[in-house]
């Protein structure tokens, strides 16, 4: 028994000592990052490419690890705060304000300008997804926009008219139905849908409403609207089958997730439609060839379409800040700007390369052309950013509104009642913010004040000042209704 | 060991002790006090850690006070809460299983009779794969000749196999059967719904072609048995109370269990819920009555809780029973109406009145082969057997053997199983819920381990999770009171 006690304890001695000399810091001299990011044919040749581009600067050699395993944001945030994250970390959406208010997430503003990855660099709708209240904490890697991709081969297999460019839901129901009725036969079980998933954020601005109100201090979901755009999913998911519950989704998997699954079925025509970011094309492209377009997403009445992006923030940990700073620099660069052009990967973040041939008509992938036309024209005319609030993260925020659609679609709560309870939480949760931090209590009536002067401006049919308005959405909205102030100025 | 000075010998076992001591403090002593410290105060992960230092807060019971008006909590709780009333079915379940292995050991079945029943089987699944080809009918014969191998192999094995079999739930590894069930449930290609499909297409058709009996027949059999039930309890108490085996709580507890479903059944036959708990109510209360003002006639007189215990452990699979009842009745009338279209299988997982249900039945089949089977097979294999001779000489029937001696010499095995299931049941669902249904369909399987895990990693709100995980523990330390309170008593007589 002590053999054998002993025997063990060396051979895990031997073991730990083969893991700690053989890790990837200590197989050679390069510094070595990791980046808390998806394993993907993108990602692993930005990393070569990255390797080139030290070398073409003269710049000493740095390894890059993508750690795939740990991009869940648990991992993420319980890894960060506990001096152990990646020294990369990819900020998708809903995730920056949560790492940034643990403070584990790098302040790059000071720097920013002098390396070139300002955030004037990029585009000003998607600004609010790497800063947090004028820091910038990142930089984008791609700029995403959501549309309704159609695979066009599967409306030409039912003989359905596509869907227009632009369109409204009345249209997307009335079209949807037809096409569930052509391609479901009767008496049997239904295999095809019309489309993935909607957005209710983007149901609910072609309302004239969001989430917040023109100042973030409130969530004004408790409204007729909101209802209506929760009657409308559950009609078009429990009724009438345009889209799938998510058991329906479950039922179609053969392993993966639902979200993963989706690219598949779109291929294989079970979906008709699905609406995703451009950045769909790198999953697409593998699945063969199929006729692909792509239209705006239907409103019930304001044109608007969901625009992101996805950021890389440093680890304020880091033992290799700046290297990790290398790494942002290489964001604004030219050859990382035409790697995202060709790949699909969205849109590149500098601008100039939106408008470049290897992003519009990228050699080997005629079929692609059109519809990132489509994707570049919807990104500049109707593209608008998340609407958050300071107040309340915007996890909690997704996941109390998850929540209510599900509850209604379950058929528990009528949309009414769905509506208010959803204000209500979220109202309560940011009491619960401004009532434990002092600072963003402060930050709170301030701008409790200015909503007030809006609201007797708004009263008295008088213009707004557009520096009053922070919400993203109002700021759009206004514009459109012509209640903006003609001299702006801040209160 | 050798014989040395006794400080040295002190010292040995220390040393021996100490890696156990200090794992014990370093994670989980340190973590219990931490997170009781935790539970006042504010410390919410995104303002109080490595990088972001505020002071982190004393707010004294505010988390503990938050909690009453959390809408999330109450409705967690209540999700945990139901998924416990699977424990009295579970254990049920265990018993029954024991049962069986140790008749399986008592007396070998006949290999001959077993292996003809096996080849029925067999010959069965062959006709109905012959007769509706593979494709449709694979599920059925993929089930008999399952059953008919484990039959034939049981018999071959002496009931070996049984116990591995069914002991086989408790050693797989927890996400691994999570997603096998997650595809059995599958609404549209599982194989449980494909076992239904036909069963139900069959009483469709039964259904269309004997609209009148389903319509009114089956709601006239279950009013029937409920009314039965309802006067076998009655009596029962009635029995009870007079032999001095009930106190004045049990009786109200066993009434309890019957006025509470006549209430249902009343409200959704259209009664306001005032009117409906009034009028089951005072039938109740006269009921009660009646029973406590007779004069008992045998022995001391016991104290008001005495057979508590049984009449809740009663009422917790009779409950589910009357109501179950109460939905024949009340669906009953619908029936062909519904059959007309087709009936379809459950949506197991998607839907909001099936997800629980369908968590519950998996967490069943796991724990009725599980530690509690194998105590049970223990405690079973501890009674003696001249109990049983005795009984068999006065002429006592099996269900008199097993009423009069196997329960009551099991009581011990039982109430630890019940303690343990208690805890257990109250701490866990976390992983069942996080793999099988994110805690949904809206909520419906968000358990409150999987609750705390939201708030205290996905929000971050250490503090506030940390008071749910002690309420919770309140929670299980009341149940385990209440358990020894009036659970025991068969246990230690």
């Amino acid at each position: 028994m002590k053999r054998f006690f002993l025997i063990s304890v060396l051979v895990l001695t031997a073991a730990s000592a083969a893991l700690y000399w053989t890790r990837p810091e200590n197989r050679g001299t390069a510094t070595v990052l990791y980046w808390m990011t998806q394993n993907d044919p993108v990602k692993r040749e930005t990393v070569a490419l990255f390797r080139q581009w030290l070398v073409d600067q003269g710049l000493p050699p740095v390894d890059v690890i993508i750690d795939h395993s740990n991009q869940d944001v648990t991992k993420k945030l319980v890894q960060g705060v506990s001096g152990v994250g990646g020294d990369l970390i990819d900020l998708y959406f809903c995730e920056l304000e949560t790492m940034q208010s643990t403070g584990m997430l790098a302040d790059l503003t000071d720097e920013a300008p002098a390396a070139g990855y300002a955030a004037s660099t990029t585009y000003p709708a998607i600004v609010s997804d790497f800063t947090v209240q004028g820091r910038q904490y990142g930089y984008p890697r791609n700029v995403d926009m959501t549309m309704c991709w159609v695979n066009r081969d599967t409306f030409a297999r039912f003989a359905q008219p596509e869907p227009p460019r632009q369109w409204s839901w009345d249209e997307f129901e009335e079209r949807g139905r037809r096409f569930v009725a052509a391609a479901n036969p009767p008496g049997t079980r239904q295999r095809i849908y019309y489309l993935n998933r909607v957005w209710p954020p983007v149901l609910r601005r072609g309302l004239g409403l969001t989430t917040f109100n023109e100042t973030g201090t409130r969530c004004t979901l408790d409204d007729p609207r909101n209802a209506e755009v929760f009657r409308r999913v559950r009609r078009w998911t429990v009724d009438e089958h345009l889209l799938p519950t998510v058991a329906d989704q479950a039922s179609m998997l053969a392993d993966g997730t639902a979200y993963d699954s989706s690219f598949g079925l779109f291929a294989a025509g079970r979906f008709a439609m699905i609406y995703e970011g451009l950045w769909a094309l790198i999953r697409l492209r593998p699945l063969g060839e199929f006729k692909l377009g792509a239209v705006e997403p239907f409103t019930g009445g304001f044109k608007n379409m969901e625009i992101a992006s996805g950021a890389v923030a440093v680890y304020a940990g880091s033992k290799h800040p700046g290297a990790a700073r290398q790494f942002i620099r290489f964001l604004a660069s030219e050859p990382f700007n035409l790697l995202v052009a060709r790949s699909g990967d969205s849109m590149p973040p500098l601008p100039e390369f939106g408008r470049h041939e290897a992003f519009l008509h990228p050699p080997g992938f005629e079929g692609d052309w059109e519809t990132k036309a489509a994707f570049a024209r919807a990104g500049t005319t109707i593209g608008l950013a998340q609407s958050k609030s300071p107040f309340v993260l915007p996890s909690v925020v997704l996941k109390i509104d998850t929540d209510m659609l599900q509850t209604v679609i379950a058929g528990r709560l009528s949309p009414e009642d769905a509506a208010k309870e959803e204000a209500e939480r979220i109202n309560g949760e940011i009491a619960l913010t401004i009532s434990q931090d002092a600072a963003l209590r402060r930050e709170y009536e301030r701008r409790l004040e200015v909503q007030r002067r809006i609201e007797a401006r708004r009263a008295a049919g008088e213009g707004v000042p557009a520096a009053w308005i922070r919400d993203p959405f109002h700021l759009a909205y206004y514009r459109a209704q012509g209640w903006l102030e003609k001299t702006e100025g801040a209160p | 060991m050798s014989a040395g000075r006794p400080v040295r010998r002190w010292l040995t076992g220390v040393g021996f002790l100490l890696p156990n001591i200090a794992g014990f403090c370093a994670f989980t002593l340190a973590p219990l006090v931490m997170s009781f410290a935790l539970a006042f105060s504010n410390w919410d992960i995104l303002r109080h850690n490595l990088f972001r230092k505020d002071a982190i807060r004393f707010v004294g019971l505010g988390n503990f006070s938050r909690l009453f008006s959390d809408l999330q909590f109450w409705r967690d709780l209540g999700n945990t809460l139901f998924f416990l009333l699977g424990l009295p079915f579970a254990i049920a379940g265990s018993l029954a299983a024991a049962l069986l292995l140790a008749q399986v050991n008592r007396r070998r079945v006949s290999t001959g009779s077993a292996l003809v029943v096996a080849t029925v089987v067999l010959v069965f699944s062959g006709l109905v794969l012959l007769s509706g080809g593979m494709a449709q009918r694979g599920v059925v014969f993929l089930f008999g000749t399952m059953a008919a191998a484990v039959l034939v192999s049981g018999v071959l094995t002496g009931g070996t196999l049984y116990r591995t079999l069914f002991y086989i739930p408790h050693f797989t590894a927890g996400v691994a059967t999570f997603v096998l069930w997650k595809k059995l449930y599958n609404p549209h290609t599982g194989p449980i719904n494909a076992a239904l499909r036909p069963l139900l297409d069959g009483f469709s058709s039964a259904v269309c072609a004997w609209p009148g009996f389903f319509a009114l027949g089956v709601p006239a059999l279950a009013g029937c048995a409920m009314v039965l039930l309802a006067l076998v309890q009655v009596r029962r108490l009635r029995r009870r109370w007079d032999d001095g085996e009930a106190g004045a709580a049990a009786v109200a507890a066993g009434i309890l269990a019957l006025a509470g479903p006549a209430m249902v059944f009343l409200h959704w036959h259209g009664m306001g819920t005032g009117i409906a708990g009034g009028l089951a109510g005072t039938v109740g209360v006269a009921l009660f009555g009646a029973i406590v003002r007779r004069p008992r006639r045998w022995g001391p007189i016991p104290t008001n809780d005495a057979g508590l215990g049984s009449e809740l452990s009663l009422a917790l699979i009779g409950v589910p029973l009357l109501l179950l009842l109460a939905g024949a009745i009340r669906a009953g009338p619908t029936l062909p109406a519904i059959a007309a279209l087709g009936i379809d299988p459950p949506d197991w997982l998607g839907d909001y009145a099936w997800a629980k249900p369908a968590l519950m039945l998996m967490a069943l089949w796991a724990a009725i082969g599980s530690n509690s089977m194998i105590l049970f097979l223990a405690g079973l294999s501890n009674i003696p057997p001249e109990l049983y001779e005795a009984a068999d000489m006065d002429g006592a029937s099996a269900g008199q053997r097993f009423w009069n001696i196997t329960w009551p010499q099991l009581a011990p095995v039982t109430f630890f199983i019940a303690v343990m299931g208690v805890i257990n049941g109250l701490q866990g669902g976390f992983e069942m819920a996080r793999t099988m249904t994110l805690g949904g369909p809206a909520g419906s399987t968000t358990t409150l381990s999987y609750f705390i895990f939201t708030e205290g990693f996905e929000i971050g709100r250490l503090g506030y999770a940390s008071a749910v995980a002690w309420v919770m523990f309140a929670l299980v330390l009341v149940f385990t009171l209440l358990n020894f309170r009036f659970g025991n008593r068969d246990a230690n007589d």
